[in-house]
């Protein structure tokens, strides 16, 4: 016998008729890249967690709006999207982070690898650190990308390529100071 | 410097659909300008990916939430709750039609105190008939006539 996991069109199907026990194996599936992907956006554990609960909450509410099942991710990070940036807006401006250099000469231990990523991206804009967030981390294609960003493919190139060019200049040195 | 017409960063996130990729590898085997290009693109990507990804710190809660209680009048709709309706009146119409009628004491009285009286008169018929087969023996043995 061959079991086929559910497809998450056929738990959109049943979440849109009120089946809350499907909408939750949904969240399930997507809680954790939505969470990373807001993580790593809004740099605070607590406030990520309480706009994944809000992301989800909008999606649930605006599924019947979604045309497209097949395209739930997209979607979804879309109202991710949405919502991170509405936080960011209320947010006062924030000192720039310092960056955290290796200690020349030594082996880099992966935890000081992690701070150095971390302080990086940091260091990007907010639209150029989303771009890497869901091309690096979440790996959607640049179509998806344009969708989730309202924009047209070029401009997220262009963030993404100027992102990864500083992140380059930044990350290489880490290493050649190794 | 690497070849502007080659695009290495699509390429190390796989963005080059098949022949394009295949002539970006060409090239970059005769080119060490874009070798190092590649390479350099390839090691920002290899050491993003050394953040992992964090846990969920708590369940996005959402069966508790009022928003996704069912209405109340969507709760008459679901299966388990007509079930029970259905078990529930069938319990009662059957307690109802199969109720025992009311009890009349006076009636119950009236019928035993009958059967009682019938009994003490099948006991005095006995008793008489068995008192005149006694006095017609007496009579016959000492031809006394007892009355």
């Amino acid at each position: 016998m061959i079991f086929r996991e559910v497809e998450d069109r056929d738990l959109i199907a049943k979440a849109r008729k009120g089946n809350v026990e499907s909408y939750n194996l949904l969240v399930s599936r997507w809680e954790k890249r939505v969470f990373n992907y807001l993580l790593r956006l809004v740099s605070n554990r607590e406030d990520a967690m309480d706009v994944s609960q809000e992301v989800f909450l909008k999606a649930y509410q605006s599924l019947p709006k979604l045309d497209d099942p097949e395209r739930f991710g997209a979607w979804l990070f879309r109202i991710a999207h949405n919502e991170a940036f509405s936080l960011l807006r209320r947010r006062k401006p924030e000192g720039e982070m310092p960056v955290e250099r290796g200690t020349v000469g030594r082996q880099l231990l992966p935890i000081e690898l992690s701070l150095a990523v971390e302080t990086a991206l940091k260091r990007l804009s907010e639209d150029q650190r989303e771009a890497v967030l869901l091309k690096v981390y979440q790996g959607f294609k640049f179509e998806e990308m344009a969708e989730i960003l309202s924009c047209p493919v070029s401009t997220v190139k262009s963030r993404l390529y100027t992102a990864l060019d500083l992140l380059k200049a930044t990350l290489c040195e880490v290493h050649h100071e190794l | 410097m690497s070849c502007e017409q080659y695009d290495w960063k699509a390429y190390a996130l796989g963005e080059l659909a098949g022949s394009e990729r295949r002539e970006a590898e060409a090239h970059s085997a005769t080119c060490e300008g874009c070798r190092g290009e590649l390479a350099h693109v390839r090691l920002t990507i290899e050491t993003l990916a050394v953040l992992r990804e964090e846990e969920v710190p708590r369940r996005i809660a959402f069966v508790s939430d009022k928003v996704f209680e069912p209405r109340w009048w969507q709760t008459f709709l679901r299966p388990s709750f007509a079930a029970a309706c259905v078990i529930a009146a069938a319990i009662l119409a059957h307690g109802f039609m199969m109720r025992p009628a009311a009890v009349d004491n006076a009636e119950i009285q009236a019928a035993v105190n009958k059967a009682v009286a019938e009994v003490q008169q099948r006991n005095e018929d006995a008793v008489n008939r068995v008192d005149k087969k006694v006095m017609s023996f007496y009579n016959v043995a000492t031809g006394i006539k007892y009355q």
